[in-house]
C-alpha cells in the first residue's frame, strides 16, 4: 500500500502565524510538506464553514492559527476565533471527525520553532489516525 | 461580469532559492493546464526590472486581467507586483501570490518531488482565488501634519529636533520628569570630552527654542486609535498630588523611542549586592560623571580601588542562567572607553578584563589597541567567572582559555559590564500599538535589513534601543532615520490605505446586528431605512479589515474585500482538486 | 525647495535617495558605474535572515528608477563641488555609453554578437563579459554600455558589429562626455568600499594559489548569477570542495595593514559557511577567527545556529601561513588553536579570506576639503555624537562604509538619517 500522505489545510492570520511560517522559511527550518496555507488577515475571518468545507473536500486535518490572546492585530479577533472554534470542535466530533484532526493554535510572528513543532505533531497524529473516512461511511 | 477571465502565471526561480528545489518548468507547464490561464512563464528573478517588464508586456499582449506570481512571501513582494499591474493599467488588486519560497522550497529542500507537487498546488490555489478577484480602489485619508514621539532619550530627542526643524509639530511624551533617558548618566563619551549630558543638553536646548516642539513630561501614552495619517492619541500627564490630566492628540505618524533598561544582575550574580565592591558598568559610568554621587571621583564601596576587574557579557550571551542569549553590542566598547578614562586619571590602577569575545567592532577596535598599550590585562573565559568577596578584596576566578589554566585574581572592586534589556514599557506599548516583538523581547522592525526603523504597522516607526542594543551614536542616527520615515508620511496631504475592508450587500442584509456587536472598531452601525428595513453600514474610515464580521454574518451579506467567502472557498476547493 | 545630490548608488545611496524623494525632495543620484546596486548586488544572501540579496535589493533599484522625484545619473562622476550649505554647485561628468539609452531596450543582442571578451568586474574577473555589456541581469538602468578600452572600434577602428545588429539602432559611436552643473542644497556621499588587496598578507597565498578566494569572490560563486551559476567549484580543477577554511581578519585588526575591525566579516563568513553547507551538504566548513563579533540584532543567535544546527566549526586562531600541495592544489593551513595552545596544520581544499573593507573616498570632495579622511582613511565625522552622518563641512553627509565599516541595516539607518538632515536644507533652500 502506498504511504499515507495526509493533506492538512492551515488557515493562518497575516500578522502572526503567516509571518511565523515565513520566518521558518528564512531560517531554513524543515517541516513536512503536508500543509497548504490559506492566508486571512485575522483568524477572526475564519468562518467555521471554511473548515467544514476543507474536511468535505478531503482534508485529513485542519489547523486554524492566529496571534496569541492579547496580541491580536485587530484588538481581539482571536478571542472570537477561540469561541467559534471551540464550538466547531464539538460539532466535528459529533460528525465523527476525530478531535486530533482539528487544532486551534496561537503562533506569534517570532515562533517559527513552535510552528515546526505543531506541524510535526499534527502530521504524526493524523498519520496515526489514517485518512479521514468518507462521509457516507461515517453516517452509517 | 461577462468579461472573460485571462490569467497570467509567473513562476520565479529566485536564483536557486526556488529553482534549486522546485522544478520550476514543471510548475509552469502545470499552470498552463489550469482554466483561464492564458500564459505561464518562468524567470530567474521575477522582481527584477526585466521580470517586471515581462509581466507588463504580457498584460498588454495577452490582454491579461488577472496575474498570479509564484515566488517569495507576499510580505516581501506583493506591493512590488501590485505596482507592476498598476503600471500596466490593470487594477493592482487583480493580483494573487503563491508563496513557493518561504512556504515551500526553503522548508522542503530534501524532498524535491514533494516540494514541486506542493508548489503546483499552491499555484492552483492562487489561480482559483485570482479568478474571483475584483478590482478595488485604495481608500484616501487626510494626513495630520504632526508626529508623536514616545520617549525622550537621545533617539527621541534627535527625531523630535529633526522634525520640528523640518517644519512639523511634534508631541514628545516622556514618562519621567526630565529628558535625556539613560544617556545623561553615561559620563564622558569615547574619543571626546563631551559627556552624555552635554549631548542631551545640546539637543534639548534647540528643541525648547523651537515653537513646533510640544514637550509633555511626567506623561504616558494611554491609548492610540486610528491609523496611518490619522492617529488619535490619549496622553495622561501626572500633575502632582495624585492629580492627572488627559490630553488628546491627533497625529499622522508615531515614533517609538522607548529605549532600554540596563540589565539588573540578580542578587549574588557575580557577587552583585552581596558586597559594595561589585558595581555594574552603568553604575560605574554614573560614579565617574561629574553629576554622579561622588562628583566624578572613583570611589567604590567607599574606597579608591587600586585594582579593578571588569567582567564582560553580564546579562548577555547566556553567560549565566539569568542572562539573555543576545549580544548587547555596546558593552565591550563602553567598558574599554571607561577603562581608558580611568587610566588617564588614575594611571596606577591595574585593570583586568574578563571577556568572552572582544567585540569592539569597526573603528572601535582602536579602544582595544589603546587598552593593550595601557597594559590592561585581558583574560578570556568560556565559563562565567566566579566572584568571591573576601575581607578586604574581591577574588575573581576563571578558567583562562588562552593559557588553559584556572586563575584567581584579587582586586579591590569588580565592574559588571551589564547589557541592555527591553524597557519595562515595551510590552505595554507593543500591545497598545499592535506592533510585534521578536524572541529577544525588543520591538520588531518591518524588515531587519532594509526597513530597520519601520514597525510592521503602517505609520509607526522605531528609533534607538527599542528595537535592540545600540550605542549612543547609532541610537541618534536611528532617531534621524525614523524622523525621515515619519516625514515621508506627514509631508503628504492625504494617504492611501488598503481597501481590504468589509462591505455589505444591502439586499442580502437582514439587519440582525451580529456584525455590529462583534466589530472591535465600532465601524459598523445599524441603519433603519425609510421603509423600515434594517441594514448594516460599514464606516470605511474606521474599518481595519479583520473580517470577523464577515465570518459571523449568517446571510453572507457582509463580505471582506480580498477575502470574500467565495474567494476563500475557492482556495479550499483548489487545495484538493483542479477543475 | 532645492534638490539634493546623492553620490553612490549602493544600498546606502539608494535608500537615502528614496527617503528624500518620498519627502517630496528632488534628488539626483549619481553612480559611477553603468548600474546602481553597489556591493549588495554582488552578495548572494544576507545575514542573519538569509534573505536573498537581489530579492530585497532589486525592487528598491526599480523604485529609484520609477520615482518621479529621482533623476538617475549612472556612468557619471562628480568632478567638482564648491559652495556652502544650502547652496552647493556640483559639476558632474556623464561618461559616454556610446549607446542611446532612450532607444536601448536592454535586449542584449549586441552583447551576444560582440566578439571581444573582457574580464567581468561584476564577477570579480572570474568570468568574461563583452566589450559591450550589461553589468548584471537585474541592472538598473537595463541598458548596454560600450567599454572603449576594449571595444575593437575604439582600439582598432574596426568591427561595429553591435551597431549592425542592434534592433532599435541605439549604438552611437559619436557620443561625447557631457558635463552637467547642478545647484543643490546638500550632498549625501555614499561611495562605499572595495576590498583591500589580500596579497598584502602574502602568507595566505592569494593570487598565487588558485584555490584561495576572497569572500566577495566566494559570494559570486554562491550566486546563481555568478560565474559558475551557483556551483561551488575550485579554480584549479572545477571540483567541488570537501573542506573549506574561512580565515577572518585578513588585513583587518592588523598592525601592518588596517588596525580597525571590518565589522561585517564574522557574520558574512558565518553566513557563507551555512550557504556552502546548503549547496554541498557534505562539505566541512571551518572558520578561523580571533573574536566572533556577532554584535547586531539576531547575530549571536545566527552564530549559535551555525555551530549547532549547521555544524560549522569555529577555531579561535589566526593562521600563520598557508602552503599549497602542488599536486592536489590543496591548501595546508598552519595555526595555533588559542583555546588549546596547540600548534598544528590542517589540509583544506578551498580557503576563503575575509578581507578588510577599504573606503572609496570621492576625490573631488576630498580635494576641496568638504570631506576629510580620518586616521584610517574613512570619511571623518567630527560631530559624531550630535550629527552622526555629517562630514567635516556642514551640508555634506557621509554614510555607509565610506564613514566606517558597517553592515546593511546600519548603512540603511544612516541613509535615513542623512536624508532627514539633507531634507531640512532642501526645504529652506
Amino acid at each position: 500500500m502506498a504511504e499515507f500522505k495526509p493533506k492538512i489545510v492551515v488557515f493562518a492570520c497575516n500578522w502572526c502565524t503567516y509571518a511565523a511560517l515565513d520566518l521558518a522559511g528564512t531560517s531554513r527550518m524543515k517541516y513536512p510538506a503536508n500543509f497548504r496555507v490559506i492566508k486571512v488577515m485575522c483568524s477572526g475571518r475564519v468562518d467555521p464553514q471554511f473548515v467544514l468545507e476543507a474536511f468535505k473536500q478531503g482534508a485529513d486535518g485542519v489547523i486554524v492559527a492566529g496571534c496569541h490572546p492579547g496580541d491580536c492585530h485587530y484588538v481581539n479577533g482571536n478571542m472570537k476565533t477561540l469561541r467559534r472554534m471551540t464550538m466547531l470542535k464539538k460539532m466535528l466530533e459529533e460528525m465523527g471527525i476525530e478531535k486530533e484532526r482539528f487544532r486551534l493554535e496561537w503562533i506569534s510572528a517570532a515562533e517559527a520553532t513552535k510552528w515546526v513543532q505543531v506541524a510535526n505533531e499534527m502530521v504524526e497524529q493524523v498519520k496515526a489516525l489514517g485518512p479521514l473516512k468518507p462521509r457516507l461511511e461515517v453516517k452509517e | 461580469m461577462s468579461e472573460e477571465i485571462r490569467i497570467g502565471v509567473y513562476v520565479c526561480h529566485c536564483g536557486l532559492n526556488i529553482a534549486g528545489v522546485v522544478n520550476v518548468k514543471e510548475v509552469v507547464e502545470y499552470a498552463k493546464t489550469l482554466p483561464n490561464v492564458v500564459v505561464a512563464k518562468d524567470y530567474v528573478f521575477m522582481c527584477s526590472a526585466p521580470g517586471q517588464a515581462m509581466i507588463k508586456e504580457d498584460i498588454k499582449e495577452h490582454k491579461l486581467n488577472r496575474v498570479v506570481v509564484a515566488a517569495c512571501s507576499p510580505a516581501m513582494h506583493e506591493p512590488t507586483f501590485r505596482g507592476v499591474l498598476g503600471d500596466a493599467g490593470l487594477n493592482p488588486y487583480l493580483f494573487e501570490m503563491a508563496n513557493i519560497r518561504e512556504h515551500c522550497s526553503w522548508v522542503h529542500p530534501d524532498d524535491k518531488e514533494a516540494a514541486t507537487e506542493k508548489a503546483k498546488e499552491l499555484v492552483r490555489m492562487a489561480v482559483a482565488k485570482a479568478r474571483l478577484l475584483e478590482p478595488l480602489e485604495k481608500i484616501k485619508s487626510a494626513v495630520r501634519p504632526a508626529v508623536l514621539v514616545i520617549g525622550g532619550g537621545v533617539a527621541g530627542l534627535r527625531a523630535t529636533l529633526d522634525l520640528v526643524e523640518r517644519g512639523f509639530d511634534v508631541y514628545l511624551v516622556e514618562k519621567r520628569s526630565v529628558l535625556g533617558g539613560n544617556a545623561v548618566k553615561l559620563g564622558e563619551l569615547a574619543y571626546t570630552t563631551l559627556t552624555g549630558k552635554d549631548v542631551v543638553n545640546s539637543l534639548v536646548e534647540k528643541i525648547k527654542a523651537n515653537p513646533k516642539a510640544h514637550i509633555f513630561l511626567n506623561s504616558e501614552v494611554e491609548k492610540v486609535d486610528g491609523s496611518i495619517g490619522d492617529f488619535r492619541v490619549t496622553v495622561t500627564r501626572r500633575l502632582g498630588e495624585g492629580k492627572e490630566e488627559k490630553i488628546e492628540l491627533n497625529v499622522g505618524a508615531i515614533i517609538v523611542a522607548i529605549g532600554y533598561d540596563p540589565y539588573e544582575p540578580a542578587i549574588g550574580e557575580y557577587g552583585y549586592k552581596t558586597t559594595d565592591k561589585v558595581v555594574t558598568l552603568f553604575q560605574l559610568m554614573d560614579i565617574l560623571s561629574e553629576e554622579g554621587p561622588t562628583k566624578g571621583e572613583l570611589l567604590i564601596g567607599g574606597i579608591r580601588p587600586k585594582s579593578l576587574a571588569f567582567i564582560l557579557c553580564v546579562g548577555s550571551l547566556s553567560t549565566t542562567p539569568n542572562a539573555k542569549p543576545y549580544c548587547s553590542r555596546m558593552c565591550c566598547s563602553a567598558s574599554l572607553k571607561t577603562i581608558l578614562k580611568i587610566k588617564e586619571k588614575y594611571p596606577d590602577i591595574d585593570v583586568y578584563v574578563f571577556y568572552k569575545d572582544m567585540r569592539t567592532y569597526g573603528k572601535e577596535e582602536d579602544l582595544y589597541w589603546k587598552a593593550i598599550e595601557n597594559e590592561v590585562k585581558f583574560i578570556r573565559f568560556d565559563e562565567a567567572p566566579s566572584v568571591k568577596p573576601r575581607d578586604k578584596f574581591v577574588e575573581v576566578e576563571a578558567f583562562d582559555t588562552t593559557i588553559q589554566e584556572r586563575i584567581a585574581i584579587p582586586v579591590d572592586a569588580v565592574v559588571l559590564a551589564n547589557g541592555m534589556v527591553p524597557a519595562t514599557d515595551t510590552e505595554k506599548i507593543r500591545i497598545m500599538l499592535k506592533i510585534g516583538c521578536g524572541a529577544d523581547g525588543f520591538l520588531k522592525e518591518a524588515h531587519l535589513k532594509l526597513r530597520p526603523v519601520e514597525a510592521l504597522t503602517d505609520g509607526i516607526f522605531l528609533a534607538g534601543v527599542a528595537t535592540g542594543p545600540k550605542n549612543i551614536i547609532e541610537s541618534i542616527a536611528s532617531g534621524s532615520a525614523a524622523a525621515a520615515k515619519a516625514a515621508t508620511i506627514v509631508t503628504k496631504e492625504e494617504i492611501e490605505v488598503e481597501p481590504l475592508i468589509a462591505r455589505v450587500n444591502e439586499d442580502m442584509c437582514s439587519g440582525c446586528g451580529i456584525c455590529a456587536a462583534l466589530c472591535p472598531y465600532e465601524a459598523i452601525t445599524i441603519e433603519v431605512k425609510e421603509d423600515g428595513k434594517r441594514i448594516s453600514k460599514v464606516n470605511s474610515m474606521l474599518c481595519k479589515g479583520c473580517g470577523t464580521c464577515a465570518a459571523a454574518c449568517p446571510s453572507g451579506a457582509m463580505q471582506q474585500s480580498g477575502f470574500k467567502d467565495n474567494q476563500v472557498m475557492a482556495q479550499v476547493v483548489a487545495t484538493f482538486r483542479g477543475e | 525647495m532645492k534638490p539634493v545630490v546623492v553620490v553612490g548608488g549602493g544600498i546606502a545611496g539608494i535608500q537615502a535617495a528614496l527617503d528624500l524623494a518620498d519627502q517630496g525632495v528632488k534628488v539626483y543620484l549619481v553612480e559611477k558605474s553603468p548600474s546602481i546596486g553597489g556591493r549588495m548586488a554582488q552578495l548572494d544572501k544576507t545575514f542573519p535572515t538569509l534573505d536573498c540579496s537581489s530579492c530585497i535589493l532589486t525592487p528598491k533599484m526599480v523604485a529609484v528608477d520609477r520615482h518621479e522625484n529621482i533623476e538617475l545619473l549612472t556612468y557619471a562622476e562628480v568632478k567638482e563641488v564648491v559652495g556652502e550649505p544650502g547652496n552647493f554647485k556640483v559639476k558632474i561628468l556623464k561618461k559616454p555609453r556610446y549607446v542611446d539609452v532612450d532607444k536601448c531596450t536592454g535586449c542584449g543582442q549586441c552583447v551576444m554578437k560582440c566578439p571581444v571578451k573582457v574580464p567581468n568586474e561584476f564577477n570579480l574577473g572570474m568570468d568574461m563579459r563583452k566589450a559591450i555589456y550589461i553589468p548584471f541581469p537585474q541592472a538598473v538602468p537595463l541598458k548596454a554600455t560600450i567599454d572603449p578600452e576594449h571595444c575593437l572600434y575604439f582600439t582598432k577602428g574596426v568591427c561595429r558589429v553591435c551597431e549592425r545588429f542592434c534592433p532599435p539602432k541605439a549604438i552611437n559611436f559619436n557620443q561625447k562626455p557631457e558635463e552637467i552643473e547642478l545647484n543643490v542644497a546638500a550632498i549625501i556621499v555614499a561611495t562605499g568600499f572595495s576590498l583591500d588587496d589580500a596579497r598584502k598578507r602574502g602568507e595566505y597565498g592569494y593570487g598565487k594559489y588558485p584555490n584561495v578566494y576572497t569572500n566577495l569572490e566566494f559570494e559570486r560563486l554562491l550566486s546563481s548569477t555568478g560565474p559558475t551559476k551557483g556551483e561551488i567549484v575550485r579554480r584549479s580543477d572545477g571540483r567541488h570542495p570537501k573542506k573549506i577554511a574561512f580565515i577572518q581578519c585578513v588585513c583587518s585588526r592588523d598592525e601592518l595593514t588596517n588596525k580597525y575591525c571590518s565589522a561585517i566579516c564574522c557574520m558574512a563568513s558565518t553566513k557563507e559557511a551555512i550557504l556552502a553547507k546548503e549547496h554541498l551538504p557534505d562539505v566541512e566548513c571551518t572558520i578561523f577567527f580571533m573574536d566572533v563579533r556577532a554584535f547586531g540584532k539576531g547575530y549571536q543567535e545566527f552564530f549559535e545556529r551555525a555551530k549547532q544546527e549547521f555544524g560549522v566549526r569555529f577555531v579561535r586562531a589566526r593562521p600563520a601561513k598557508i602552503e599549497e600541495d602542488p599536486k592536489t592544489r590543496n591548501l595546508i593551513v598552519y595555526y595555533e588553536d588559542t583555546e588549546t595552545s596547540r600548534f598544528t596544520k590542517e589540509e583544506f581544499d578551498m580557503v576563503v579570506l575575509a578581507v578588510a573593507l577599504r573606503p572609496i573616498l570621492p576625490e573631488s570632495l576630498v580635494k576641496s576639503g568638504l570631506i576629510q579622511p580620518d586616521n584610517y582613511g574613512f570619511a571623518d565625522v567630527p560631530e559624531m555624537y550630535i550629527e552622526p552622518v555629517r562630514a567635516s563641512k556642514p551640508g555634506i553627509f557621509v554614510i555607509g562604509v565610506l564613514q566606517s565599516p558597517k553592515d546593511i541595516p546600519d548603512s540603511v539607518i544612516q541613509a535615513g538619517a542623512a536624508a532627514m538632515r539633507a531634507a531640512i536644507y532642501a526645504i529652506s533652500g
